[in-house]
């Protein structure tokens, strides 16, 4: 079986690449540091099985196995963690894998044989209570994951079954429900529109076209996105504000 | 001290101050008695009335005085009820003796010997009874307050987070195969923390000890962390003697990893500064900011900087104290605290 290992401490990837050389029909393949660098090793490398740590830098864990579903082939994942991860209280309601570190060679063995594939349903559950936020939308373009991080999109475009994800150099289709996404990044975006979520920190000013309708100015982009005229006070405030 | 849990109601009576205490309540009853008397020329019975509510308030405080190794043997509610009818005796047998001796029942009127006593004993257990029960409820209140500072220093005895505690754990069980020195190494750290954690909590350490504390810590973190984890020191100018609360700094350090270093992927640089600045000692740790978790950030460090405020001010007062800022993209928290002791 080939294994990944992602963990973000050096000493914790070498331990546990150590003893799953030393069990049976296992094999290390690679190692990644974060969530991020772990999509492009699954993805480059195609594990069977990957082994990962919750608490990461930039995108964690949980995260990151979310996006590996997309994937039409996902490995199987095992959490790994240390301890006071909040994720923890949410596993024993939830059918998943985890090894608490140091880890027991008897237990990694036991989560070996019985490794198997996450469902949504099963992480649907890990980290919601929470209140976890993502830190990158992700999407899946011809077999391959396409992400963009949360700090750089500039807008969110709902169109009929899809939303369109913009920032100043990407744009990517995802499958999530817009209203999903406002409350996910409450204040971090801003409704002008039944449609349309833009970045609060990228609004600069308001313009109005020849049909007299308002649109707003976005730091970095071209488009100009337009604003209903119920959502329009609140606009004006924050642009007032920011000025 | 009083440090055993049962502990007599009644204050020394022995004690001087309490005896001037006692002189001065019984004059002012005194007073009263006279006062309340009613007739044309109250002052002339002063001082024969003061004469004889001494006698008693003195005589009673000096019982107290030698029934005290007595009365801390028993219960307190027998101890209360024995204190009561000691004073209720020796009122009347000093009423009984003043009345033999005649002075007092030619000013206090014509009032028959029986009555006289009457009248003096239920004053007594009125007042008694007042006294011993305002005695009882102050000493209830203070071992009320006694108990709660205690559990208030006990429950702020600074912990380690278990998170790091298994980490460590993980660092060393990889290390063990891969250089054991190292490994050996850092169960003496990670011993020589949690000896300190386990310590009394009113216990005081030097300051040297302290930063020896939290440099085991960042050594700790840094096998973990590797290059991510950067830290300078500029302690020079840190009176190293001085006496503080144990665990005032690595709690900082902790948060400063926990909520900054760990969450940035390229990792980032603690700085710890210390000096005497006029008449405080003020200890600076300044760390990145990771741009997740911001929020958690602050509740953690709010959580551990109050109880480090708690700590410093059980100690210093209000001279001492924690704060914390944000300049840019770091967090800045903030010790100080007086450079002598307040006497």
């Amino acid at each position: 079986m080939k294994c990944l290992v992602v963990d973000d401490e050096v000493l914790a990837r070498e331990r546990l690449t150590r003893m799953l050389d030393q069990l049976e029909g296992c094999q290390v393949c690679g190692e990644a540091a974060d969530g991020e660098q772990a999509l492009g090793q699954v993805q480059a490398l195609a594990p069977e099985l990957v082994l990962m740590d919750i608490r990461m830098p930039g995108m964690d864990g949980l995260e990151a196995a979310r996006y590996l579903l997309k994937l039409e082939n996902p490995p199987a994942v095992v959490f790994t963690t240390a301890y006071g991860d909040h994720a923890l209280e949410a596993f024993d309601t939830q059918a998943i894998d985890y090894l608490l570190k140091p880890i027991h060679p008897e237990r990694l063995q036991q989560a070996l044989d019985k490794a198997r594939r996450l469902s949504p349903a099963q992480l649907d559950g890990v980290g919601d209570s929470e209140g976890r936020v993502r830190t990158h939308l992700c999407a899946r373009n011809r077999g391959n994951l396409e992400l963009i991080p949360v700090d750089e999109i500039a807008y969110l475009q709902a169109d009929q079954k899809y939303v369109t994800v913009r920032s100043a150099t990407q744009k990517i289709l995802v499958e999530d429900a817009l209203k999903t996404l406002e409350q996910e990044f409450a204040g971090r975006f801003m409704r002008i529109h039944r449609n349309a979520l833009v970045a609060t920190r990228l609004i600069r000013a308001l313009e109005k076209d020849s049909q007299g309708r308002c649109r707003v100015v976005l730091e970095g982009i071209e488009e100009r996105l337009e604003v209903s005229r119920r959502l329009l006070p609140e606009v004006r405030r924050l642009i007032r504000k920011g000025s | 001290m009083e440090s055993s849990q049962e502990t007599l109601f009644l204050p020394s009576f022995c004690d001087i101050r309490l005896v001037f205490a006692v002189v001065v309540i019984a004059e002012l009853m005194a007073f009263v008695l006279v006062l309340a008397n009613g007739r044309a020329d109250p002052w002339n019975d002063l001082g024969l009335v003061s004469l004889f509510v001494q006698w008693i308030a003195l005589s009673s405080a000096a019982a107290l005085c030698l029934a005290r190794p007595l009365l801390v043997r028993i219960r307190s509610t027998a101890a209360v009820l024995a204190s009561y009818l000691l004073l209720l005796l020796i009122t009347v047998l000093i009423s009984e003796l003043a009345w033999h001796m005649g002075g007092l029942v030619q000013a206090g009127g014509r009032v028959g010997h029986v009555e006289f006593l009457f009248r003096n004993t239920m004053i007594s257990a009125i007042v008694s009874g007042l006294v011993l029960r305002y005695l009882f409820v102050q000493h209830q209140w203070r071992r009320q307050i006694q108990a709660e500072a205690q559990a208030r220093v006990q429950a702020l005895q600074a912990r380690i987070r278990p998170h790091f505690l298994f980490n460590s754990m993980n660092s060393i069980a990889a290390l063990t195969g891969s250089d054991p020195q190292r490994a050996e190494m850092a169960v003496q750290d990670l011993s020589d923390l949690f000896r300190v954690t386990l310590r009394d909590a009113s216990e005081r350490v030097l300051l040297e000890e302290e930063i020896d504390v939290a440099a085991r810590y960042l050594r700790m973190e840094s096998l973990r962390l590797g290059e991510r984890l950067r830290v300078e020191w500029d302690i020079e100018r840190l009176p190293r003697k001085r006496r503080v609360p144990s665990l005032i700094l690595q709690p900082l350090l902790e948060n400063a990893v926990y909520h900054g270093i760990e969450g940035l992927p390229q990792g980032g640089r603690i700085t710890i500064h210390g000096a005497t600045e006029g008449k405080r000692i003020v200890i600076t740790v300044r760390n990145p900011r990771a741009t997740r978790g911001i929020a958690s950030h602050r509740k953690g460090n709010r959580i551990a900087l109050d109880n480090i405020r708690q700590r410093l001010q059980l100690v210093f007062g209000s001279q001492a104290g924690v704060a914390m800022r944000e300049v840019d993209d770091e967090f800045e928290t903030t010790l100080y605290f007086p450079r002598e002791k307040v006497a």
